[in-house]
């Protein structure tokens, strides 16, 4: 039943969005970067995943796993070659880091998609599934990957949650989200900070490259889309808002996948378009942000 | 460097320029007349950056909106060429004006998101309705402004040069002094009795004109239309880089900014698809270490005792 | 004499916030009066009302008879009231000349030349303000006294009928001030009417005819600047009462081990003299106050001593230098700031905010520590699982000390802490800082406006003035030597 499916691919997209989004917004929130170069990262890890899978004997998890390291070091290379030179530049003015910074992100993410085309052209590429075969849910046959998305990803909000609740590195990390300047004064390196976040930054973009390629299947091509819908989500649900991103996230998940099903896959972005607009005009700090 | 040097440096600039279809093959004018016209689009862009202080993700968004329209009215109700152009600038004012309004409400990164927004929901908007649009493939243009090559090369170099003396006379008048304040510091603006809302809609809606207008010239000379040549985001990445490249704040070095990024894209043409990775390494390096690009230093001005 | 500008009523809430309360004043042309207030009083908001940068809940701001209270500020700016703000930011790429230029331009579109007259005027008030030897020079390159003058031609270009001047003097040297202060009176002798916005009364008292005091919102004396530097109210409001001879034994600093040098210190914000050549020491277990009011430099000090701001002279800890180390390096080295703004982590609550405090302590260090800390601040205990921008301000103060202390400090900063409280908040901080002396070999350096409360826990005491240290001695000589002319 169609309902049934909408219900399923729905929810596994919008779970994998969420990990991207999760990524996007906790870098604004603790670091104060809008990393554009945010769906360049996705596909180089998905590329990954799907390369090591294919030319070593290392089956589909080792790929997955090659994936999401790729993403730690490509995000670090965005902050040692990228982010951190332009906050630390003595020649650009301050009030215009933010700018710098952005633009930034915009070519090195540019540079990465161009790379990625060359060596691997601009095809898509199909991450192996993690499971083959397929599973009965409410009479419809769905493959098991779809479901495993879905639990990978959650799990995934579960440990980050548990990081974030439980554990010292987590709660300094929360605190630098709502006041960093406190954080130094109670004797707490911020630069050691960034890197932690831009580690676990790395960690949840690489693993939603790599489900995202799994599931829908990536190219060079998606780069700026996958960035614009990332920003997106992150913009609905607040900037700096984890919970509101998770919220979005569905929120746009279910869009794109209702719109996908019983209008047109073609234009499946466009309502969320102007949902996003609509928001900006409206209530332009988001569901869950504050003025 | 002084205006009084820097006007008569300009024209001689111009003036070998003009002269280049003598001595140099069809290619490599096809080059520069296109570069000719992303050098008017980059202007555009920083007139609005750099003065008016806000930052524009997607300004392929007026260039296609100017393109579009002008396209549309060519070849279904045949209107003749200075009449699409017209249409096409007028169009492209009212895309700006639309951006214009949540810009001032919005603060850096909301607004730099509306002006990608805008991009992706127009290139969805034409691949929708590619019946009429023609989508991905594109609509061919029945007019085109010349069928020689060097003709096309002098009608862009004299659009740039037009145009480029507007926008750079606009940035160096009062009233680019209005706006600069206003993009710096709109309180302090405002508490000299300037109406920034008024200044900073105006400066989006020049940025627009001269946006759409680009776009509808370029498409007469491509003699076709499409998503891909007007819209696309990279389109607007290319525009930026160019801008800052050449020197933010300085309008003529967007307009070098952008030559020199079709000239490094062609000399690095044997290298296949890494050029533009290579064109935006050097992109990247030079801002992070010659923010103020090309011309940063040299339009600096010195002032004196 | 009927009043240029005249304020009735005016009420600004932000939130549940009043930050000013049913003011109202006049001025008349030839006039300055002096709106006097320390930090949070609402000076700055009267001002920002008064330009229409903030919207007034209520009342009116008449200027010539027009209620402009709500109008945009660019209209209210065309209408006659210039502004000089304290912290403007020159636009690089334009000479001096052309920022008078631009002050003098009308509010038109697409304005291609600028009319000779308007050059040649200003030409005239760069002269007027002094700036004519320098006016085709770019701001970078000019020093900080100029800029200031530029501003000030900025906001007189159009010859307006009122002029607001925010901390006319701040960042300026002892003749700098001088030379402004006539610039000022100038205007006033041409018919302007003139309104000052500062700290204190005593650096703009040479120049006003008349002084407003604000705290909190409120009105609190009205006179002249003598009048109101004598007023009962106002002295208790700034330094917290009439000063007593403080009840601390004379022990003699200089006998103890010094923990904390430094030495020639001096801090420049952009072009602006923060701090200059400014020397204390502190003993190890001394509590040393240095008085001063808002504006003087004590947060610079603090923030130099803290690693926050860049400085040059040296500051030597425990016998070594602190230079090249990072601010959160010197924090976990012993030296635990308390800023005046408190720098709470508003969303967590308070368990949340000391545990940050206490993370790099082992668990059971930890642990005593804050239950030794509830046990100062037995409030804070009962509040423990409340946000903490949900405190009430003094219970803010506590948290944000007690956090600090949780780092178990060798040398511990308060910046104003009593800055907004209630006397009887005032009185449950003196008593902790009390037992935390009795209980405890921490070593305290307080910045204070209020002297009163300060003088009671101070071994010794510096007063900073103006960005310079103007006196030091134990607290017993302060009331004499120092206290009359503090305020």
């Amino acid at each position: 039943m169609q309902a049934i499916q909408i219900l399923i691919d729905g929810f596994a997209i919008s779970s994998l969005y969420a990990i991207g989004a999760i990524g996007f917004t906790l870098m604004f929130g603790v670091s104060g970067v809008l990393n554009l170069s945010h769906g360049a990262i996705m596909v180089v890890s998905a590329v990954a995943a799907w390369a090591v899978a294919g030319a070593l004997p290392v089956g589909p998890f080792g790929g997955a796993l090659a994936g999401v390291v790729t993403g730690v070091v490509f995000a670090y290379a965005t902050y040692l070659l990228v982010v951190r030179p332009i906050q630390t530049s003595r020649t650009i003015p301050g009030e215009e880091k933010e700018i710098f910074v952005l633009t930034g992100t915009l070519i090195w993410g540019i540079m990465l998609a161009e790379a990625v085309a060359y060596f691997f052209t601009n095809n898509p590429k199909t991450v192996l599934p993690l499971i083959s075969g397929v599973v009965m849910i409410f009479g419809e046959r769905t493959p098991s990957n779809k479901i495993m998305t879905a639990v990978i990803a959650w799990a995934v909000i579960g440990l980050l949650w548990l990081l974030v609740n439980r554990t010292k590195a987590g709660k300094t990390l929360m605190a630098a989200a709502i006041n960093p300047r406190a954080l130094t004064l109670l004797g707490y390196e911020l630069s050691h900070i960034y890197l932690l976040v831009w580690g676990i930054y790395g960690v949840l973009v690489g693993l939603a490259g790599v489900l995202l390629g799994a599931f829908l299947g990536v190219s060079s091509d998606n780069v700026g889309t996958l960035t614009a819908s990332a920003f997106s989500i992150v913009v609905l649900g607040g900037l700096g808002s984890v919970s509101g991103s998770l919220i979005a996230a569905y929120v746009v998940g279910y869009l794109e996948t209702f719109t996908a099903y019983l209008i047109a896959p073609s234009i499946r972005t466009v309502p969320v378009l102007l949902l996003l607009v609509a928001v900006v005009y409206i209530r332009p700090q988001g569901l869950m942000g504050r003025r | 460097m002084r205006t009084s040097r820097l006007y008569p440096l300009l024209a001689l600039i111009l003036l070998c320029l003009a002269l280049l279809p003598f001595g140099v093959g069809g290619y490599i004018l096809g080059l520069l007349t296109v570069g000719y016209y992303y050098g008017v689009i980059a202007m555009a862009w920083d007139l609005l950056f750099g003065f008016a202080g806000e930052v524009n993700f997607g300004p392929s968004f007026l260039v296609g909106v100017g393109a579009y329209t002008a396209a549309l009215l060519n070849h279904y109700q045949h209107w003749p060429i200075w009449a699409c152009l017209i249409a096409g600038s007028l169009a492209a004012m009212v895309g700006g004006m639309v951006l214009a309004v949540p810009a001032l409400k919005l603060k850096g990164p909301y607004f730099g998101l509306i002006t990608l927004v805008a991009v992706l929901l127009l290139q969805n908007m034409l691949v929708l309705f590619s019946g009429v649009t023609g989508g991905e493939i594109g609509l061919d243009v029945p007019d085109v402004l010349t069928i020689s090559d060097n003709g096309n090369y002098w009608y862009a170099l004299g659009f740039m040069t037009i145009s480029g003396a507007i926008l750079f006379g606009l940035s160096r008048s009062p009233t680019g002094l209005i706006l600069q304040a206003s993009g710096q510091d709109a309180i302090e603006a405002s508490a000299l009795g300037f109406n920034v809302a008024k200044h900073k809609m105006v400066a989006f809606a020049v940025s627009a004109i001269f946006s759409g207008l680009a776009g509808a010239m370029l498409i007469f000379y491509l003699a076709t239309v499409s998503v891909g040549t007007v819209v696309d985001l990279t389109i607007g990445a290319q525009v930026i880089i160019a801008a800052v490249m050449g020197g933010r704040r300085t309008i003529l070095g967007a307009a070098l900014g952008s030559v020199l990024l079709i000239i490094g894209n062609e000399l690095l043409r044997p290298i296949g698809q890494l050029a533009t990775f290579f064109v935006s390494a050097t992109a990247l390096v030079m801002i992070l270490f010659f923010p103020g690009g090309f011309l940063g230093r040299l339009l600096r001005p010195e002032g004196r005792e | 004499m009927t009043p240029l500008l005249e304020v009735k009523g005016l009420t600004k809430r932000f939130g549940g916030l009043i930050a000013v309360s049913d003011i109202s004043f006049s001025i008349a042309g030839g006039e300055i009066l002096g709106l006097i207030g320390p930090n949070g009083s609402g000076k700055s908001t009267v001002m920002k009302c008064i330009m229409g940068i903030e919207r007034p809940n209520a009342g009116e701001v008449l200027l010539e008879g027009t209620n402009v209270a709500g109008w945009p500020t660019h209209k209210i700016a065309r209408q006659g009231i210039g502004i000089v703000f304290q912290h403007a930011r020159p636009l690089h790429r334009q000479t001096v000349l052309e920022h008078i230029i631009l002050a003098l331009l009308p509010d038109d579109l697409l304005m291609l030349r600028a009319n000779r007259a308007v050059r040649e005027r200003a030409e005239m008030i760069a002269e007027r303000v002094g700036l004519a030897a320098v006016m085709h020079r770019l701001p970078r390159t000019l020093p900080f006294a100029d800029l200031r003058r530029l501003e000030l031609g900025k906001a007189i270009a159009r010859n307006p009928k009122v002029v607001l001047v925010d901390e006319p003097f701040a960042g300026l040297t002892a003749t700098e001030v001088g030379d402004f202060s006539e610039l000022i009176a100038s205007f006033r002798a041409e018919g302007h009417a003139v309104l000052l916005v500062d700290h204190n009364v005593k650096s703009v008292a040479a120049l006003v005819d008349r002084a407003l005091a604000m705290y909190l919102g409120e009105y609190v004396a009205h006179g002249t600047a003598d009048e109101v530097m004598r007023n009962e109210t106002v002295r208790r409001v700034y330094l917290g009462g009439k000063l007593e001879v403080a009840a601390r034994p004379d022990t003699g600093g200089l006998a103890r081990k010094p923990l904390l040098g430094v030495d020639n210190l001096s801090v420049q914000y952009g072009k602006a003299q923060a701090l200059d050549s400014v020397s204390i020491t502190v003993g190890e277990g001394e509590f040393v106050s240095v008085v001063g009011l808002n504006g003087a430099g004590k947060t610079t000090l603090f923030n130099a001593i803290s690693g926050l701001v860049a400085a040059s002279g040296t500051v030597t800890w425990n016998g070594q230098s602190l230079a090249g180390r990072s601010a959160a390096a010197i924090a976990r080295g012993g030296i635990v700031q308390c800023p005046e703004t408190r720098e709470l982590f508003g969303e967590l609550n308070v368990r949340e905010n000391l545990d940050l405090g206490g993370q790099h302590l082992p668990k059971e260090v930890s642990a005593r520590q804050l239950a030794w800390l509830f046990d100062l601040f037995p409030i804070l205990q009962e509040r423990q699982n409340q946000a903490a921008r949900t405190l009430s301000g003094g219970e803010q103060q506590m948290l944000a000390i007690a956090r600090a202390l949780m780092m178990q400090p060798k040398l511990l900063i308060l910046d104003e802490p009593t800055l907004g409280l209630a006397p009887v908040i005032l009185e449950q901080l003196s008593k902790a800082l009390e037992a935390l002396r009795q209980t405890t070999d921490i070593t305290v350096l307080l910045g204070e406006q209020n002297v009163t409360f300060a003088l009671p826990h101070a071994d010794r005491v510096y007063v900073l003035e103006h960005a310079r240290i103007v006196w030091e001695g134990p607290p017993g000589r302060f009331a004499e030597e120092a206290g009359a002319g503090y305020l």
